[in-house]
């Protein structure tokens, strides 16, 4: 019989930071091979919360995007008195685009602004019989930058165009920019509390499914902790398990999105864009993906522990 | 090894379960506390691998004080105390080479010495051929030598054991008390609770008896 002496140290396998992720890694996948339920369960909660965020922001991509091609007909029409001289017309064009928030200037001639009128009036191009193009006035049409379409942004440009001598008046539209932009921010306040919700629900559902999952293997952890494990040791194969199910749940919640998406909503017609040129529904941008996938990552990640917390007594 | 010094232990203000406690358990010794229910026998044990910290008094272990113990360093108090539960704490969906394994995990040790051990110390409890068997398939007294076997795998300095016989059958108890006796001839040092009287008069051993939370008797039983 061997004198008894503190544990022989043997060769030891999984010492230095890879070793160590190494081991915790492969306990990670052995506890999701031992435990093949509650993974199911947990996963499956991960996805389904996850498709139900996707397909939210889906449609909220797609009206930011509506309204988007919407503030494109926010537009300022200087017009002038007479029509302006050859070098004029360059000295004012520069004028304009040198202003911050011009995104586009086209100029329309008065022979230009009839032939549109005739075209406007088709069928009834008798009542401009005998008018001549003076009757309409030359115009420059201002389209804005993104950033500077909302009403005090307009009006601030409008401001500035102003002092550009040779314009004589302005017409923008003030009340629908003002009745759209009051819209919109109603549009994005619904939207950012119901994301809002939604988020704080996603969290609270996988949070506390995770912690189901440790809660029905407590007896493990208790173990753990009474055979001389560190915290460390305990927390990070579940740690590693808890990202792996959100990696894989998100996965999964993108390759549903993909499914519907390219089966039938690409196509689901132009209820959004009331535009018949227009193709459906436009997919999630790459950066919304990939946020999904690492929000995933990170929901298991923190669902593991916070709810470890609540186990581990040393 | 073990020193207790005037150990107060109350869960609730009026609940005291051990009443000024105090005791001397040098290295290599095999003791047995005995007690009625309730008369403070787990508690003890409990306080000796650092699940509780006394209400009052000094409990000092392998040189460490469990009282001004740091949280952080209890998990290496514990590397050195093999405990032996009541309930053997198995776990269900891990097989029987894999629950004794969990010491040497902790431990750090290589996949290839892990079994190595493993094997040797189940071949010792007669388990060599229920290695990939999970417990639930295992009988009461398996079930129990697999518990000693994960205690008993890093070679403890201390083994602590609580009512390790309860539901085991005369067989399995004398197979058990050889398992906790080699153990000692190797130099652990060995403290069980029990209760049952047989236990205690199968050979010479300490004996210490509590009663209410406080010593009743301590000594040496010869049959």
């Amino acid at each position: 019989m061997s004198r008894n002496k503190p544990a022989k140290r043997a060769r030891l396998a999984n010492e230095g930071v890879p070793g160590r992720l190494k081991y915790f890694t492969a306990r990670a996948v052995a506890n999701i091979r031992q435990n093949v339920f509650v993974n199911v369960v947990t996963v499956g909660t991960i996805t389904l919360a996850l498709l139900i965020l996707s397909l939210f922001l889906l449609v909220f991509v797609n009206l930011e995007g509506l309204a988007d091609n919407w503030s494109k007909r926010v537009q300022v029409t200087a017009y002038f008195d007479q029509e302006p001289s050859p070098q004029e017309l360059g000295t004012i064009r520069a004028g304009i685009q040198s202003l911050p928030g011009t995104a586009q200037v086209v100029y329309v001639s008065k022979e230009e602004a009839v032939t549109r009128f005739r075209a406007r009036l088709k069928g009834q191009e008798s009542l401009l019989e005998g008018v001549s193009a003076d009757i309409l006035p030359a115009s420059f049409e201002i389209s804005l930058k993104r950033e500077s379409r909302d009403s005090e942004a307009v009006e601030a440009y409008v401001a500035r165009l102003k002092r550009i001598p040779g314009v004589a008046e302005m017409q923008y539209g003030e009340e629908w920019v003002r009745r759209f932009n009051t819209f919109m921010n109603f549009m994005r306040l619904v939207g950012a509390l119901l994301g809002g919700f939604l988020l704080l629900a996603v969290v609270f559902i996988v949070s506390n499914t995770i912690k189901l999952t440790i809660y029905s293997r407590k007896e493990e952890l208790e173990l753990l902790g009474l055979v001389g494990a560190t915290r460390m040791f305990i927390k990070a194969p579940f740690l590693i398990e808890g990202v792996i199910q959100g990696a894989a749940g998100s996965l999964l919640a993108l390759v549903i999105l993909c499914a519907c998406y390219f089966g039938f909503l690409h196509n689901a017609g132009n209820f959004l864009s009331f535009n018949p040129a227009d193709t459906g529904l436009s997919f999630l941008p790459a950066g919304y993906l990939a946020g999904i996938f690492f929000g995933g990552m990170l929901l298991g990640f923190l669902g593991s522990m916070t709810s470890l917390k609540r186990f581990i007594s040393i | 090894m073990i020193q207790l010094h005037n150990v107060f232990m109350s869960y609730q203000r009026d609940a005291t379960a051990l009443n000024g406690v105090t005791l001397h358990i040098p290295k290599g010794d095999f003791v047995f506390l005995t007690g009625a229910s309730g008369a403070g026998k787990s508690t003890l044990l409990r306080l000796l691998y650092g699940a509780l910290k006394p209400t009052r008094g000094q409990v000092v272990v392998d040189g460490q004080n469990i009282s001004r113990l740091p949280p952080g360093q209890i998990p290496y108090l514990r590397r050195g105390i093999g405990v032996v539960f009541q309930d053997f704490k198995l776990l269900p969906n891990r097989t029987v080479l894999e629950n004794v394994a969990i010491t040497l995990e902790v431990l750090g040790w290589g996949k290839k010495d892990i079994g190595k051990k493993v094997f040797h110390i189940l071949r010792q409890m007669g388990l060599e051929h229920k290695i990939n068997a999970t417990p639930l398939r295992l009988s009461g007294g398996e079930q129990q030598r697999v518990a000693l076997a994960r205690a008993l795998v890093n070679d403890p300095r201390i083994l602590l054991a609580d009512e390790p016989t309860g539901n085991l059958d005369e067989e399995n108890k004398a197979q058990i008390l050889n398992f906790f006796k080699e153990a000692n001839i190797r130099g652990t040092t060995v403290v069980v609770a029990t209760h049952d009287r047989r236990l205690l008069e199968n050979g010479h051993r300490r004996v210490v008896v509590l009663d209410k939370g406080a010593i009743a008797e301590d000594g040496d039983v010869q049959k």
